[in-house]
């Protein structure tokens, strides 16, 4: 009885999926025909293991990949997505970046999340003529290596955008940024916002965890004593969360203007954090928001509930589809005879300029850089009752490290 | 008692001289921060190592699953809470997590190692370690989360650094329990057969102690303090399974610094790391490797220790 | 006996050199990637293994002095144009050196506690490995910077990722063999009288001070040539791989392979780094297979004293007494 209820229930969640799913979702060439052809090898590494799950881009990007499969795919070629798992071991980064690229021969890499594949990886995309357009970047290399172009901002820019939302629309004179004792995440990052905030005449400093460090109080006495009015929280969810509660503790909350970069941009936060922090918390959004419409954000949605409903609807989920859609639209452009073609890929993803999303604030590019860092617009919001509201719509950061970043832009017709 | 006045003194002078040296110049009350704060996270630390001494005195294992086991037990508690349970029955049941975990390695796993060295029993106990972070991380996925208890929101004020009561509770269980652990193992039969045993096995077996019920009631107790410690651990630091897990290796630090033996220096000892560990954060060449500290302390302890040692004959230490 | 020990060691060298050379040829790059990771490790595992087994010393920090080997390879690779073999050796004598600073304590302390000192070693290295990573080319002493890291230079032979898998068998090879050597000269004797009794040992006329310090030399001596060849695979390193719970896996991996055998270093390091990449192959949740991992590893240490090696060399032995 049991079993046949469940059959009619999955029944009709299929019809009502395959019904939403032909009603809402644009794929790629949006034939409604499945792709037959041989097909585009394309692959993609994510970390997930015990410190952390950074795979909804990736799940995000299959997702779409199987959509765009399923109409008409490439010039009737279907894509496979092989992904891999980094395990946040550098040696398995490496292993699976020689898997996908030496032994199975792929032909881009999409979707990419992690903390560590980037940095052991970029020399190997570069050597082996790939281009690797990730979604989940945290570390400096990623942003400042001619391989890789990520659809997130990462820390630096999050962190940067915050700071300045916080300089323009509250006042702050003196930011402490707390951060990551791993200097290509946490000083990398922090010492940008030091420098965007010299480039105004206010004061910046850092203080930065040892993430094996159970205290976090005595971080927060040091960026007290540094005299700021303003605390930027730079950290990962749950060490940013830790941080936070000792403020709490500390009775800080209110004399403080308090800000933090993308990790804390997470649906579970608002229900972790207790009632001060209501309207207090100012968190950088890389992404629109999640709820902000427009076709991409429900076509996104759309696309997730019809091929991978289980799979998380976050900022990083956001940008493995943003990725793979403008992947597959370079793909559509390009000559269908040089698909397998790892040189012509490359170059096509290379000339990707001025594709636009309403996920992201600005435009995409790629093009011939050392260093890409395309998304470098956010949004701002607040914590809010169980969920987060808009305090600034998209805007553009503004700080000396851009300089390189803007003359690419500028080469490239752009800005 | 004399035996404890030395690593008081030591300790106290060592926290003293370090606040003075790396203090000289700064506020008076900005130091006391630093002090204060510290003493949570030690108070931590010398919990952590009082489970691991008590359990090695009775059964020889020194048990690098504690975190682990702590991990599950402030899970637990966590699960239980969003599940909208009555708060004090979630917390007595992560206490029972403890015990049940611990008691589980204890009864099924460990007597299969009983006749092996320490060392071999000590490392066997990570891939139970393994084992339960890979559970716990399997169950539940990374989401942030919070563990809160209501004591997170009283506080008065220590030296001008507002201590909540829940810190407060961390230090004064610390102590309580060293002290009915000593008066226990000196007061109760079952104490005495403890220290029967961890003086010496084969005697204390041949003259009838029961091991298998001491033995039982030790990884109970441990398995009880793990489980505390666990829940401490996810509240005051953070709830995240890898975090807690290996924060054994600084609680280990703090049990070598009792020598494995005593557990009223184990105390001393941790609240002196967590101590020294948040003074450093005044001295900018040793902020970033200020979690060393526990580890420079353990080998200063051991190496001072047995400095007028010289092995001879073969033995087990 | 000895005769019998050494057929197998012809074996074992036979078959290593036709892995060395073989191997690379029929692996893919996934599998170059492990089997070279595999070999670093097994040089760390034998100088834990030849320890335990021989002076019943328990190290629990192979793997964080891996880590100062690496650190060095890289820190020499970014700073001066030296090749990778000069590199390599200064690192590995760099780390044994530090090794020989740990045999300080070991004079004075035995078993557990040893171990335990150890441990606090590598929990040490572990955070200062955190709070400023690996040299990847940048400015300064700890050269790191922010940007991708520069180019890490390998063997002029051994330029490929095939080529540095025979590279870096061949050197776990002498490595072997330099502990066989130790075993069967005079330091194996003095090793072997120690560990017996330290008094009879110092009656005897025995340097104990001197033998235990080359011991604890020896070993770091093997983690330094495992940490800098790693480096070389990989081009740079991570904290992560450093960490003190890994030095003590793989001790535990040790006593799973079997300490006394050589066979068992290779193993602990079969274990450590091939069975990860078959599971993590198999599509296995990183969760799942921690929990496989730690109940073969207890399943092993509880039913296997003298380790897997130990049971296949049974196996040989009761099988040439039917014989």
């Amino acid at each position: 009885m049991t079993k046949q209820l469940k059959l009619a229930a999955t029944a009709l969640g299929l019809i009502l999926a395959a019904g939403a799913a032909q009603a809402q979702v644009t794929c790629g060439a949006n034939t409604g025909t499945a792709a037959t052809g041989a097909p585009i090898l394309v692959g993609g590494i994510h970390g997930n293991a015990a410190p952390g799950d950074f795979s909804a881009s990736t799940q995000a990007a299959a997702a779409y990949f199987a959509c765009v499969n399923a109409n008409g795919g490439i010039n009737g070629r279907p894509i496979e997505y092989l992904v891999e798992n980094d395990q946040w071991n550098p040696e398995l980064a490496a292993q699976a970046a020689s898997k996908l690229i030496t032994d199975q021969g792929v032909v881009a890499m999409v979707g990419n999340g992690s903390f560590v594949e980037m940095a052991v990886n970029a020399r190997t995309y570069q050597d082996a003529g790939i281009m690797t357009m990730a979604s989940a970047c945290a570390v400096s290399e990623c942003f400042e290596s001619p391989s890789i172009v990520s659809t997130n901002q990462g820390p630096l820019a999050s962190t940067i955008g915050a700071a300045q939302y916080m300089v323009e629309a509250q006042e702050s004179k003196n930011i402490s940024c707390i951060g990551l004792a791993i200097p290509n995440v946490g000083p990398w990052s922090c010492g940008a916002m030091e420098g965007y905030m010299a480039s105004k005449g206010l004061t910046g400093s850092s203080v930065y965890l040892n993430p094996a460090s159970p205290d976090v109080n005595s971080g927060l006495l040091e960026a007290v004593a540094s005299g700021a009015d303003t605390i930027l929280v730079n950290l990962p969810a749950g060490l940013a969360l830790a941080f936070m509660k000792a403020a709490e503790e500390q009775g800080m909350v209110e004399g403080y203007k308090w800000a933090s970069s993308t990790p804390l941009y997470d649906r579970s936060v608002p229900a972790a954090l207790s009632d001060v922090w209501d309207g207090r918390m100012f968190v950088n959004a890389e992404l629109t928001p999640w709820d902000k419409g427009g076709p991409d954000a429900i076509n996104w949605l759309a696309v997730l509930d019809a091929y991978a409903p289980d799979a998380p609807r976050d900022t990083f989920s956001q940008s493995g589809f943003v990725s793979a859609k403008f992947f597959v639209q370079a793909m559509l452009a390009l000559d269908p005879a040089k698909l397998d073609d790892r040189a012509a890929v490359n170059a096509a993803i290379k000339g990707i300029v001025g594709y636009e999303s309403d996920l992201l604030c600005g435009p995409y590019y790629v093009g011939e850089a050392d260093r890409h860092m395309p998304n470098h617009a956010g949004t701002m919001v607040v914590v809010k009752g169980d969920g987060f509201e808009t305090v600034r719509d998209c805007y553009e950061y503004d700080s000396p490290y851009f300089a390189p970043i803007f003359e690419n832009e500028k080469a490239l017709g752009l800005n | 008692m004399r035996e404890l006045l030395r690593p008081i003194a030591f300790a106290t002078a060592a926290c003293l001289g370090l606040a003075v040296l790396l203090g000289w110049g700064k506020p008076a009350a900005v130091v006391g921060l630093f002090l204060v704060s510290g003493l949570a996270v030690g108070s931590l630390y010398a919990l952590g190592g009082i489970g691991i001494v008590l359990l090695f005195r009775a059964t020889g294992v020194l048990n690098l699953a504690a975190g682990a086991i702590g991990a599950v037990a402030a899970f637990v508690t966590w699960q239980l809470g969003d599940w909208g349970m009555f708060a004090p029955l979630t917390w007595v049941a992560g206490l029972l997590t403890g015990v049940l975990f611990a008691l589980a390695y204890g009864r099924l796993i460990a007597p299969g190692l009983s006749w092996r060295e320490p060392v071999i029993k000590g490392v066997a106990s990570l891939g139970y370690a393994l084992i339960l972070l890979g559970l716990v991380s399997f169950l539940w996925n990374d989401d942030p989360r919070k563990l809160s208890f209501p004591t997170d929101a009283v506080s008065l004020s220590i030296l001008g650094l507002k201590v909540t009561v829940t810190r407060l509770i961390v230090v004064l269980a610390a102590i309580g329990i060293v002290i009915a652990i000593t008066v226990a193992l000196n007061r109760t039969r079952i104490g005495l057969q403890m220290r029967a045993l961890a003086n010496n096995r084969r005697i204390a077996s041949l003259v009838g102690v029961p091991i298998l019920r001491v033995e039982t009631v030790a990884w109970g107790v441990s398995g009880l303090i793990f489980g505390f410690t666990g829940l401490m651990f996810g509240s005051l630091v953070r709830l995240e399974p890898a975090v807690i897990t290996f924060m054994v290796i600084p609680c280990t630090a703090a049990a070598i610094a009792g020598r494995l033996v005593s557990l009223p220096t184990v105390l001393v000892a941790g609240l002196a790391m967590g101590v020294i560990e948040s003074l450093l954060t005044l001295a900018d060449t040793f902020k970033a490797v200020r979690p060393m500290a526990p580890y420079a302390i353990a080998i200063a302890v051991l190496v001072v220790m047995n400095l007028n040692r010289r092995l001879t004959f073969a033995g087990d230490d | 006996m000895a005769r019998q020990a050494n057929t197998s060691l012809v074996a074992g060298l036979s078959a290593a050199i036709l892995a060395a050379f073989g191997l690379p040829l029929v692996l893919g790059g996934q599998w170059t990637g492990i089997f070279t990771s595999t070999a670093c490790f097994a040089m760390a595992a034998m100088g834990a293994g030849f320890m335990y087994s021989r002076l019943g010393m328990v190290s629990l920090a192979q793997v964080a002095l891996m880590g100062v080997g690496g650190w060095v390879t890289l820190r020499l690779n970014h700073a001066f144009s030296l090749p990778f073999e000069t590199n390599l050796i200064l690192a590995a004598v760099v780390t044994s050196v530090l090794g020989m600073l740990l045999a300080i304590p070991a004079l004075r302390m035995r078993g557990l506690y040893l171990a335990l000192v150890t441990l606090m070693v590598a929990g040490g290295l572990e955070v200062v490995f955190t709070a400023y990573q690996f040299p990847n080319g940048g400015a300064g002493f700890w050269g790191v910077g922010t940007s991708f890291a520069a180019e890490m230079r390998r063997p002029v032979l051994a330029q490929s990722d095939g080529a540095y898998l025979t590279y870096t068998l061949l050197v776990a090879m002498l490595g072997l063999l330099l502990i066989m050597a130790h075993r069967q000269t005079a330091p194996g004797r003095a090793w072997a009288l120690i560990r017996r009794s330290e008094a009879a040992a110092i009656a005897s006329g025995t340097n104990v001070t001197f033998y235990k310090t080359w011991a604890f030399g020896l070993s770091g001596l093997l983690a330094g040539l495992g940490g800098g060849l790693l480096a070389g695979s990989l081009g740079l390193l991570d904290a992560s791989s450093f960490r003190a719970s890994e030095s003590i896996l793989l001790f535990a991996l040790v006593i799973v392979g079997g300490a006394r055998f050589w066979l068992g270093a290779v193993i602990a390091a079969v274990l450590y780094r091939v069975a990860p990449g078959l599971l993590n192959n198999w599509g296995v949740d990183a969760d799942l297979a921690l929990i496989f991992f730690g109940a073969a590893l207890l399943h092993a240490v509880t039913t296997a004293p003298d380790g897997i090696a130990g049971q296949i060399t049974g196996l040989f032995r009761r099988r040439e007494a039917k014989a």
